[in-house]
C-alpha cells in the first residue's frame, strides 16, 4: 500500500470537519478501552500492572535474541512440514505468494486479516496476476467491498454506521433491506461460505511464531481465520520477522494479553496454534503450509533507538487510547497503521520526510505507553522522530504552531526534547489560561493526570496552525 | 545473498536490543484461580463458559447426557461428528442410530450440527482446547452452525498455564503431532457492524458444552 502519509493535514482536515465520523470512532474507542481496562485488571491492578511488565519482558528478550530464534523457528517450521520463505521487502513477498499460486494452480483465494498484507499491497498483485481474492473478516469484507483501506488494525470499520454498511450490501451484493445487524452479518456469512468452500488457497497473517516448536499462532473471533487454515488446499502466512517468540510459556502469557488489551476479552474465541500442514491420516487441513517471513523495513530499525516498537503486538489499545486518532479518525494517518502506534511506525517503515506530519500528531499525553500491554514507550519515539526530523532539516511543525520561542533550543537535543514537552503543554494549557508548572517533567507528569488536555492540545495546534497557513493562503 | 542471508546478516551485525533483560522467572498465571479442588473447577469452567453465550449441561450420567445431545439434534436427520472413539460418551453411536440420525462426512456444509469430544477445558476462561488428527476432522467444530462438545470433568483444568504443564509433561513431540490445536472460548463472533455482540460470524452461532461428571465412579 502507497502510504498517503504526506497528506495527513489536509486528510485530518476533512475528519475534523466530520462530527458523525468522530461519533462513531469516539463511541467505538471509548468502549474498547473501556473494556479493555475491565480486562487487564479483572485480578486487580497491580496483577494488571505486572502482567504488562512480565509480557514487555517476554517481548524484549524475543528481540534480543531475534535471529537466533528465527533460525529456530526456521528449523522448527520445516520439520514440522511448513516451508519457510524470506521476503526483504513488498515485491518480493508478492512475487513469493504469487509463485506459490502459480505452483499449485491457485485461481481463488480466501484471506484473513493479514496487516503485512496491507503493507505490501498484496490483493493488488493478486488481482493483477488474474486471481480472484476475497477478504473475509466481516470489516475487512466490507471496506474491501468499498474500496476502502482499513482505518483501525482490530476494528477496520470502525468508521462506518451500520446504515453505511447496510446500504453498501445492498448496492453492492442485492441484500433485502434491513437494518439489522445480525441479519446483514448472516447475509454475508452466506457470501463468504460460498467462497471458502471453492477457494484453492487461504491467506493468513500471524500473531506469533513459537521458535521452539515451529508453531504458527492465530488469534480471530469470527472463525474466518480457522476456515482459511483448514478448508483450502494451500495456506500462505505473511509473519513479520519481529513475531518470533521463544517458548510455549512466553507465548501463552502473550496470546492472553493481546486479547483482553484489543477487546476486552480474556481469549479471543480461537486461538490457534498451527504446526504444519495436515498429517497423513488427518481427515481436512491444507496440504501446504508456506511461512513468509517479512522484513519490510523491521532489520532497518532492529539495532536503532526504536528498536523497541518491534515489540508490539497489535493490540490496538494505543489506537483506543488516542485523543487524536479520536478526533481525525484512522484514515488520515494514511498508511496500514493509525493511532500512536502508525505515527511511529509508517516514518519508520516508509520514509521519514513523507509522514513528517505523523510524529506531530500527538499531544504526547502518554496514555498511549499506559495502555500498552508490552509497555511501548511511543511518546519517547514520537519525540525522538521530531528530533530526527529536524536533523534532517525539517522544520518542527511545533514552530508553524506559534511556538518559535522555542526554536534556538532545537538545535540541542536535549533542550529540544524539553522545549518539545513544555512546549507541548503549553500548547493544551495557555488557551484555557491554566498555569502548570512549566519544568519540562514536572509540566510532563502533571498533563498525564489530565488526559482531557490533550485533545485541547491538538485543536489549539490545529487552529494556530490554520490561523498560519489561511495567512500564507491570502499572501 | 539471498534475502534470508541478508536479513539475517543484517540482525546480527546490529546493537543488540534489550540484551540486559533477566531470564524468565516463574509465570504470573494470567487468569488466576482461587481454587483449584475438582468440583470448584467445574463450577468456574461452567460460569465463565455461559458468560461466554454457551449452554453447558452438567450431567452425572450418560443418559442424560445422550437425552441432552438428542435435544441440541430435535429433527435434523444428519449430523456431523468425530470418531466415537475419541468422544467420552461409549454409547453415543447407538443413540444415534437409534434416533435415525446419521453422521455425514465431515465436509458437507448443509449439516446444522456438529459433535466433538475436547482434549482438554480451561476453567478460568470456559475454554476447550481440541487438536485436529485421525478421526478428529476440524471442520466438525468449524462449518455447522452448532456445535456441541462433550468434555470430562477431569478435563478441566485451571487455565492455559496449567494446560501447558500436562503439554510439557507429556512431551513436545505430542503437541507438534496435531497440526491444529485450537482453543475455542464461546461461538464465533465479530462486532464490526457499529460494535454490535453478533454471534455466528463464520464458525458456529451456538456452542453447547456436555459435562460428564463422575461418571466412572
Ligand atoms: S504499541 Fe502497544 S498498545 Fe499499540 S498496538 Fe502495539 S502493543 Fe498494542
Amino acid at each position: 500500500m502507497r502510504s498517503q502519509a504526506a497528506k495527513f493535514v489536509a486528510a485530518a482536515r476533512r475528519a475534523l470537519a466530520d462530527p458523525p465520523l468522530q461519533d462513531a470512532v469516539k463511541r467505538a474507542t471509548d468502549t474498547a478501552a473501556r473494556k479493555r481496562d475491565l480486562a487487564m485488571f479483572a485480578h486487580g491492578r497491580d496483577h494488571g500492572e505486572a502482567l504488562r511488565q512480565q509480557a514487555a519482558a517476554a517481548r524484549r528478550r524475543a528481540l534480543s535474541r531475534l535471529p537466533e530464534l528465527l533460525e529456530q523457528a526456521e528449523a522448527h517450521l520445516t520439520a514440522n512440514g511448513a516451508t519457510v520463505l524470506w521476503a526483504a521487502d513488498a515485491a518480493e513477498v508478492c512475487a513469493h505468494v504469487l509463485d506459490i499460486a502459480a505452483r499449485h494452480h491457485v485461481r481463488r483465494v480466501t484471506k484473513s486479516k493479514s496487516m503485512v498484507s496491507e503493507e505490501v499491497g498484496l490483493n493488488d498483485a493478486l488481482a493483477e496476476a488474474g486471481i480472484e481474492v476475497l477478504e473475509t473478516d466481516l470489516g475487512e469484507y466490507i471496506i474491501q467491498l468499498a474500496g476502502e483501506p482499513p482505518s483501525h488494525i482490530v476494528t477496520p470499520v470502525i468508521h462506518k454506521s451500520k446504515e453505511a454498511i447496510r446500504d453498501l450490501f445492498v448496492q453492492r451484493l442485492g441484500m433485502p433491506p434491513t437494518d439489522d445487524a445480525p441479519t446483514m452479518a448472516r447475509f454475508a456469512r452466506g457470501h463468504l461460505r460460498a467462497a471458502f468452500l471453492s477457494s484453492d488457497m487461504g491467506i493468513s497473517g500471524g500473531n506469533f511464531i513459537i521458535a521452539e516448536t515451529g508453531t504458527l499462532c492465530l488469534v480471530t473471533n469470527e472463525g474466518n481465520g480457522r476456515m482459511v487454515t483448514a478448508l483450502p488446499r494451500v495456506h500462505v502466512a505473511l509473519v513479520g520477522i519481529e513475531k518470533v517468540v521463544a517458548t510455549l510459556e512466553e507465548y501463552v502469557l502473550l496470546t492472553q494479553v493481546l486479547p483482553r488489551s484489543a477487546t476486552g476479552q480474556a481469549m479471543a474465541v480461537y486461538t490457534h496454534m498451527i504446526n504444519g500442514p495436515r498429517r497423513a491420516g488427518e481427515p481436512d487441513g491444507p496440504e501446504a503450509l508456506y511461512v513468509v517471513l517479512v522484513d519490510n523495513g523491521r532489520s532497518a530499525i532492529y539495532g536503532t533507538s526504536y528498536a523497541e516498537v518491534l515489540g508490539c503486538i497489535r493490540c490496538g489499545a494505543c489506537i483506543n487510547a488516542c485523543p487524536i486518532y479520536e478526533a481525525t479518525g484512522g484514515h488520515a494517518y494514511g498508511w496500514v497503521y493509525p493511532g500512536p502506534i502508525g505515527a511511529v511506525l509508517t516514518p519508520l517503515l516508509t520514509d521519514l520526510k513523507d509522514a513528517s506530519a505523523l510524529p506531530h500528531a500527538s499531544s504526547l499525553c502518554g496514555k498511549c505507553k499506559e495502555v500498552c500491554p508490552v509497555d511501548i514507550d511511543l511518546p519517547r519515539m514520537l519525540l525522538d522522530l521530531r528530533y530526527d526530523l529536524v536533523e534532517a532539516g525539517h522544520m518542527p511543525w511545533l514552530w508553524d504552531a506559534g511556538m518559535r520561542a522555542w526554536s534556538t533550543a532545537t538545535r540541542s537535543p536535549r533542550l529540544f526534547h524539553s522545549a518539545a514537552r513544555a512546549a507541548q503543554i503549553g500548547q493544551g494549557l495557555l488557551p484555557q489560561g491554566r498555569k502548570v508548572p512549566l519544568g519540562p517533567l514536572g509540566g510532563w507528569s502533571a498533563s498525564r493526570e489530565l488526559p482531557r488536555f490533550a485533545r485541547q492540545s491538538f485543536r489549539a495546534w490545529w487552529a494556530a496552525r490554520n490561523q498560519e497557513e489561511d495567512r500564507h493562503d491570502q499572501s | 545473498m539471498t534475502s534470508r542471508e541478508t536479513i539475517l546478516a543484517r540482525l546480527r551485525a546490529a546493537r543488540r536490543p534489550f540484551a540486559d533483560t533477566p531470564p524468565p522467572g516463574d509465570y504470573l498465571p494470567v487468569a488466576p484461580v482461587d481454587d483449584e479442588r475438582p468440583a470448584a473447577l467445574v463450577e468456574h469452567f461452567a460460569a465463565r463458559a455461559e458468560a461466554l453465550n454457551c449452554t453447558v449441561y452438567r450431567c452425572t450420567d450418560e443418559r442424560a447426557a445422550l437425552a441432552a445431545i438428542l435435544d441440541v439434534i430435535g429433527a435434523d436427520r444428519q449430523v456431523l461428528c468425530w470418531d466415537f472413539a475419541h468422544i467420552p460418551l461409549p454409547g453415543l453411536g447407538a443413540a444415534l442410530a437409534r434416533a435415525g440420525v446419521a453422521v455425514a462426512p465431515p465436509s458437507d456444509p448443509s449439516v446444522r450440527v456438529g459433535i466433538t469430544g475436547a482434549d482438554a477445558a480451561l476453567a478460568a476462561t470456559g475454554s476447550l482446547v481440541i487438536a485436529s488428527g485421525p478421526g478428529k476432522p476440524r471442520q466438525v467444530s468449524l462449518l455447522p452452525l452448532v456445535h456441541v462438545a462433550v468434555v470430562r470433568a477431569d478435563q478441566i483444568v485451571p487455565h492455559l498455564e496449567a494446560w501447558l504443564a500436562t503439554v510439557r509433561a507429556r512431551g513436545l513431540d505430542a503437541f507438534q503431532a496435531a497440526s491444529s490445536t485450537v482453543i475455542i472460548s464461546g461461538p464465533s463472533r465479530t462486532a464490526d457492524i457499529a460494535m454490535e455482540l453478533i454471534l455466528g460470524m463464520h464458525g458456529p452461532g451456538e456452542l453447547h458444552i456436555v459435562v460428564l461428571e463422575d461418571t466412572s465412579a
